[in-house]
């Protein structure tokens, strides 16, 4: 039946694009071909990203491609976890709380790592941090608001 | 040509002051240090190092976004000698010969060619943007919106047939590409589109946050599913300069590759991803004994590297005379400058006169620096090349983290950036490539405004696309070019080019 897995789940995700597109935009006015509404555009394009994703699942029954493998999940999970816990981290508790924390939750992606080694480096990555982006640069990113006020 | 030399004048007094010259030693030294970095290609890198930029002046930090691009393009060419990976798409060619010359012990002579050939190559890329700048600003200045339109509509079919994998999904990146571009004020209108009602995105999408988000989370992503069996070449690196025989076989292909990259890297749509490939089907095509390709001809690197950096170079041209931006990377650089408050276009030759001529000595200087920063640096870059995965990402994590978070002082652009990061993980999964969707993106919201006044012009008459000269040719010349890309015959030469 269907030859390649791969594409039919890539043509059913950009399916779910189109589909999402056109919702949100659904209370958007058109407007006239002469004075274009702030919904013609994305909603073109939301009905193009479909119809592409209709022509690769018919593909996907024609022609045979990759098969869908196990995703890990491991990677994905400490990764873009990592980088919200930094999100939610930076404001309060500063560059010096949130470095070391992405860098170990992120660590965990990896079933190389070694926990003692990325403490250290962690610690000499966040000195650097600091005065790089702080010190040497100047940006206004708070280092530690509760310990030193800024 | 008075004319010419008068704006290389004013160039090169604007780069060669101490805060200038400066920047960009600083731009190519920490571009080719983290260019270098296995697994972190040019647009990675250009994101990343983007704040470092932030509190420097728009010349300077153009001047210094130059340098990071031409060393991340150098440290791309490095890997792929040293350790056959390349940095991006236009490196892939310097794999075949360069990794080759290094096993056999020639590594110091693949890399100094490649920084001879590429610093020729960038000697005369910049001649080329000086003399066709000021032109092709004037064509610019006839393009109306409805041209306009249909030059997007055309480098956006370039893109297509340039990128890597299946034609059809890599219009359906740019199709989505363009999609995320609507998101955000309308600007006609005021009215907000399509947000959730989420205040960091009634602004749209941040490109920088869409590109680290994509190249940066993504990528690491990606090189995590793959554990990658890094072959460092062992031994001595041995001596670089190359010997007078070997600059006697290079002459011919640098010329010829220089010439080829040159002129591909102006069209729009990422014509310079093309210049290496051709510049080595040429070399070995004509070569005495093509045999020998493939297993470590100087040629091979020669050629290919000029055609490489030679294109990097004239990618400019569409960005800085017309303002549409040809490539991923290019489209980095709008983000850049729209930062600094400069909008790419062909005003920008006449409005910011010394900041357009600066970078454009700036960039022939930076070739210059990257020649003498490297040859000595090697050693120091080979050691880099060990340093393992497992220590890297966490690094590289940190550093997006806090670069995208100074973009805009927010901490909900680290989490769209999370968020983007697992949309290009599913998009690397389900065989998508990225890279076309971000070239959408930017040229998205040009595309729609242009779109729109061309419509209020011509009173609503679709036709008008058609009916004006350049703008049908340019069009018919964007359906050519898919019609072509989506027949059997071309697909197969395609895939084949690409394999090779």
């Amino acid at each position: 039946m269907i030859k390649s897995p791969q594409d039919a789940a890539a043509g059913a995700f950009l399916l779910a694009i189109a589909g999402i597109a056109l919702w949100l935009g659904a209370d958007l006015p058109v407007g006239t071909v002469r004075q274009l509404g702030p919904g013609m555009f994305p909603r073109v394009l939301a009905i193009l990203v479909g119809v592409v994703g209709v022509m690769i699942v018919i593909d996907a029954f024609l022609q045979s491609g990759e098969g869908l493998e196990r995703w890990p999940l491991r990677a994905p999970l400490f990764i873009l976890g990592a980088a919200i816990a930094f999100g939610f981290a930076v404001r309060p508790l500063g560059l010096i709380v949130a470095a070391p924390l992405v860098m170990l939750v992120g660590a965990f992606a990896s079933p190389e790592t070694r926990i003692r080694e990325v403490l250290i480096f962690g610690g000499v990555m966040t000195v650097f941090c600091v005065g790089l982006f702080k010190y040497a640069l100047g940006l206004p990113i708070p280092v530690a608001p509760w310990l030193i006020g800024y | 040509m008075g004319e010419l030399a008068g704006h290389l004048a004013l160039g090169f007094s604007t780069a060669f002051s101490i805060e200038n010259l400066a920047l960009c030693l600083v731009g190519c030294l920490v571009g080719t240090l983290v260019g270098v970095l296995p697994g972190v290609g040019p647009i990675a890198t250009i994101a990343m190092l983007l704040p470092l930029t932030f509190q420097v002046e728009p010349t300077g930090a153009l001047i210094m976004l130059a340098g990071i691009y031409y060393g991340a393009q150098y440290g791309g060419s490095t890997t792929a000698i040293l350790i056959n990976i390349p940095g991006e798409a236009t490196s892939v060619v310097t794999t075949l010969d360069g990794h080759q010359m290094a096993r056999r012990g020639q590594a110091g002579v693949a890399l100094g060619v490649a920084a001879l050939s590429s610093f020729f190559a960038g000697t005369v890329a910049t001649v080329v943007i000086a003399a066709l700048g000021a032109p092709l600003t004037k064509v610019a200045l006839l393009f109306g919106p409805a041209e306009y339109f249909s030059l997007m509509v055309l480098g956006l079919g370039l893109a297509v047939v340039l990128a890597r994998g299946s034609v059809i999904k890599a219009i359906a990146m740019i199709l989505v590409g363009l999609l995320f571009s609507t998101v955000g004020t309308d600007l006609e209108t005021g009215q907000e589109r399509m947000t959730l009602g989420l205040p960091a995105l009634s602004d749209g999408v941040d490109f920088a946050v869409l590109a680290m988000g994509l190249f940066g989370f993504a990528e690491i992503l990606r090189n995590l599913d793959n554990p990658e069996a890094r072959a460092v070449v062992k031994g001595s690196i041995g001596r670089l300069l190359p010997s007078l025989d070997d600059v006697k076989r290079c002459i011919g292909p640098v010329l010829r590759g220089t010439g080829l990259g040159a002129a591909l890297g102006i069209l729009p749509g990422n014509g310079a991803v093309l210049g290496p490939f051709a510049s080595y089907t040429l070399e070995k095509k004509i070569a005495d004994d093509p045999k020998r390709f493939g297993h470590g001809a100087i040629e091979g690197v020669a050629g290919p590297e000029s055609a490489n950096n030679a294109g990097a170079q004239t990618a400019f041209i569409p960005l800085l005379t017309l303002g549409i931006p040809p490539n991923a990377v290019m489209a980095l650089m709008v983000g850049a400058l729209t930062i600094h408050g400069v909008i790419p276009g062909p005003q920008v030759m006449t409005k910011h006169a010394s900041l357009f001529w600066g970078m454009v000595a700036s960039m022939w200087i930076g070739n210059l620096m990257l020649l003498v920063i490297n040859l000595p640096l090697i050693g120091l870059w080979v050691r880099l090349l060990k340093v393992p995965y497992r220590l890297m990402f966490p690094a590289i994590l940190v550093f997006c983290c806090i670069g995208i978070y100074s973009v805009n002082n927010t901490p909900a652009d680290v989490m769209l950036t999370a968020f983007f990061g697992g949309f290009g993980y599913i998009l690397y999964r389900f065989g998508f490539e990225p890279a076309p969707l971000l070239l959408g993106f930017v040229l998205g919201r040009l595309m729609e405004e242009k779109l729109r006044q061309a419509l209020v012009i011509s009173r609503g008459n679709l036709m008008v696309f058609v009916e004006r000269p350049v703008s049908a040719v340019l069009l018919a010349l964007a359906a050519v070019i898919l019609v072509i890309a989506v027949l059997p015959a071309m697909r197969a030469r395609r895939e084949k080019a690409f394999q090779e």
